[in-house]
């Protein structure tokens, strides 16, 4: 195979290789079940602990908040039944990923309210003195910032006036901003998911990070492990390589953020203005807001789908953004939410550049992008 | 029954399409069935550059039990990408629903309640596999041939100018009657790897290959209607049933129907009528919203008034007459014929031994030896 590039690291990044090597290691050496009375089972526990104080130490909270789940959407929904009581008032955006729609989507469906906060055309929160009204007893379900739109939500104004109001529980995903250190639990937030595919760490392993007065009720009863929070057998390598990738990309976040930044910067310049290419960039005009080296367009002449399958027939990977069914022609939501119409809510594409993209790859994609944009367009035009 | 055509050699002029003797980019159109299937896994054995895409036309099966597995499920979707993983291909999804529902759903409702008996076959293959489909291989994988699992081959004249659909060797298999829609330059880019085998060595290549769908029953239904019941869907689609009357051939009322489009001509159970001989129907008229029926002779034909009649090069002309072996159904036997045509796409065919039960909407094709030079539908009220 021709040499790849690969642009969708929003969606979940390989393993970086210290993480595969520290998860080979310890496959190797055997990591007993954290739950007996033997030394193998100690130094499981020990590892166990020491990547549950890692990870939650990193957000500002203690080992005891913090519950390991399978996956982020795992994590999104012990908070959401949790906290949401049927028929009460949930508080969303219009800019939430699929996993918090579909909660949203079956809480309204079971007679909940769902109040939704509009975007602005740039997919930033458009807050209102009226999305507090009569928030006594809400739940508010966030993200921290977009992975379609790249857009990075302020949170502290929505925060200061959600608390001013009397609003209930703010369970915020915080996936794609993990690496930042600008989420900590004392911003005023009561839960916080948080994953590891989106750090270079292994699929398979998020957390639930909850504030202390938060009673959590488990999805899966089980034996007892987290605290009675989550049944099953902890997977404790996996934990273990999820604190570490957390560690690594939180020491290199100025620079990796830098170096995507530079590499964004640099498919702009060889992309040249997107409309000469048919397409519209959405999320924040200024690059500089964006979540870094992330790229976002729409185009209403084609489907997101099929601009994704040319671009990887020329070896380089992206995607829609929105996270819909293969083959669906789904218009974005999020999209639609910035005043996108339905066509062009078809037609999302989605790159980011990330820590270990080389400088080449901008170029390349730019020119694949432009290749493919025009050789759609002018086949579209002649039928 | 006549499968066979008179002569299996090819006109005069005409030879087999060549092999292709380069490497050519082929988008495969991988249905999760064994026969694209093994369609795709030939073309790689030949060295081509080979792009699979498992169609995406419609939501109707999505529900439907896995008992009643069609071409058209998420689990034929599966299939299909197992068979280009198998084989080392890339894979994609294509959305073509919009494509098909202006294509074929839309058009399939419109004609069932116009009284007539539509081949939605033909729809799909001409607007969307080699319509749409074609125009995605070469925008999308620049792919410059879409090739499929269809029981067909390609004729080419001697200088290479023209072609045309000549029949598979499996003359039960041949679907070349679905295909008539294909143009010369549809044609130029088709590809059909199986036209030369039978099913069952089709069945046999598949399993010496190992292909995940080696064993998958053959769907019978039309995909958009996994159930069999057509009916369903035109009362999804607004159908409102009004009983109206039964009469025969001579206008005499016979009894009641439950809605005219819920009949065919041809058909002969549910009619609701109980006469001492056999009765089909004949005929039905939407606008009355009667229904005629008649005993078998007299759904018998000799000649039958066509539209939308097209040739591989274009429309028949006013003034032009063909000779060959006439259709009217898929595998249905063949009849010798001659079709004159009337311009604007009309024509006139006339039978040497009657066809029985040409229902409008329904398609006639037309070849000349093996090969197909004309197709068209029964026109409304051309047959009566």
């Amino acid at each position: 195979m021709a040499e790849r590039v690969f642009l969708d690291g929003a969606a979940g990044l390989p393993v970086r290789v210290e993480v595969a090597q520290r998860m080979a290691e310890l496959y190797a050496e055997g990591i007993a079940n954290p739950n007996g009375g033997h030394v193998e089972a100690r130094r499981a526990r020990a590892l166990l602990d020491a990547a549950r104080h890692a990870v939650a130490g990193s957000f500002g909270a203690d080992a005891a908040q913090l519950v390991f789940t399978g996956t982020a959407s795992e994590a999104l929904a012990l908070a959401f039944h949790s906290e949401v009581r049927p028929g009460s008032l949930l508080v969303t955006s219009a800019g939430e990923h699929r996993g918090a729609r579909t909660l949203a989507a079956r809480h309204a469906a079971a007679g909940g309210a769902v109040r939704l906060i509009p975007l602005t055309d740039e997919g930033y929160w458009a807050l209102s003195p009226e999305l507090f009204h009569d928030i006594d007893g809400a739940t508010a379900l966030l993200s921290a910032a977009s992975g379609e739109l790249g857009a990075i939500q302020s949170l502290a104004p929505f925060i200061s006036s959600w608390r001013a109001a009397g609003g209930g529980a703010i369970i915020l995903d915080g996936v794609q901003r993990a690496s930042s250190g600008s989420i900590r639990m004392n911003i005023g937030i009561d839960h916080l998911v948080i994953g590891s595919a989106k750090l270079e760490g292994p699929v398979g392993v998020a957390a639930l990070v909850s504030a202390t007065d938060r009673k959590l009720v488990p999805l899966v009863p089980g034996g007892g492990q987290e605290r009675g929070r989550r049944g099953g057998t902890e997977a404790v390598v996996l934990a273990d390589a999820f604190a570490l990738a957390l560690r690594l990309s939180q020491t290199e976040e100025a620079e990796t953020a830098a170096h995507a930044a530079n590499l964004g910067g640099a498919f702009d310049h060889a992309l040249g203005a997107p409309e000469q290419h048919g397409l519209r960039t959405t999320g924040p005009r200024d690059s500089t807001a964006r979540l870094p080296g992330h790229r976002s367009y729409a185009a209403d002449w084609v489907l997101g789908d099929d601009l994704v399958a040319a671009l990887d027939h020329e070896g380089i990977a992206v995607s829609t953004g929105s996270a819909c069914l293969s083959g669906s022609r789904e218009p974005s939501e999020a999209l639609q939410a910035c005043g996108l119409s339905t066509s062009a809510a078809q037609g999302g594409l989605r790159l980011i550049f990330s820590r270990t993209s080389t400088s080449r790859e901008p170029v390349v994609a730019a020119a694949a992008l432009a290749r493919v944009s025009e050789r759609i367009r002018v086949i579209g035009a002649a039928q | 029954m006549t499968l066979v055509h008179a002569t299996s050699t090819l006109p005069q002029g005409w030879i087999a399409a060549p092999v292709p003797s380069a490497r050519e980019r082929v988008l495969v159109a991988l249905s999760g069935g064994v026969d694209s299937s093994l369609a795709a896994a030939l073309l790689v054995e030949q060295g081509h550059d080979v792009v699979g895409v498992w169609m995406r036309l419609h939501s109707a099966a999505d529900s439907v039990d896995a008992g009643r597995k069609s071409c058209c499920t998420l689990d034929a979707a599966d299939d299909a990408r197992r068979v280009a993983d198998q084989l080392g291909i890339p894979f994609h999804i294509q959305n073509l629903e919009q494509e098909f529902a202006d294509a074929v759903l839309e058009p399939f409702v419109a004609s069932y309640l116009d009284g007539e008996t539509p081949s939605p076959c033909v729809g799909c293959n001409t607007a969307v596999k080699f319509g749409a489909l074609v125009g995605k291989a070469a925008a999308i994988f620049t792919c410059d041939a879409v090739a499929t699992g269809h029981y067909a081959r390609r004729a080419m004249r001697e200088d290479g100018t023209a072609w045309r659909l000549r029949a598979a060797v499996d003359k039960e298999k041949d679907q070349t009657y679905f295909l008539h829609g294909l143009d010369g330059e549809a044609l130029a880019r088709a590809r059909f790897p199986l036209g030369e085998m039978t099913k069952p060595e089709v069945r046999a290549a598949a399993r010496a290959r190992n292909l995940p769908t080696a064993e998958k029953p053959e769907s019978q239904e039309i995909c958009f209607v996994p159930t069999g019941d057509y009916r369903a869907l035109l009362r999804e689609r607004g159908w409102s049933q009004v009983p109206g009357e039964v009469v025969d051939v001579h206008g005499e009322v016979l009894g009641q129907h439950e809605g005219s489009a819920a009949y065919t001509v041809g058909q002969r159970r549910g009619i609701g009528v109980a006469l001492e001989s056999p009765r089909y129907v004949s005929a039905i008229d939407p606008r009355t919203n009667r229904i005629t029926i008649g005993r078998r002779e007299d759904l018998e034909r000799r000649e039958i008034l066509l539209e939308g009649v097209r040739t591989p090069e274009g429309e028949l002309v006013r003034g032009a007459t063909l000779r060959g072996q006439v259709r009217i159904r898929h595998r249905g036997s063949l009849a010798s014929g001659t079709l004159h045509g009337e311009g604007e796409g009309r024509a006139r065919l006339q039978l040497d031994t009657p066809l029985w039960a040409a229902s409008p909407g329904q398609t006639v094709v037309l070849y000349d030896a093996e090969t197909l030079v004309a197709g068209g539908r029964v026109a409304r009220g051309a047959s009566q």
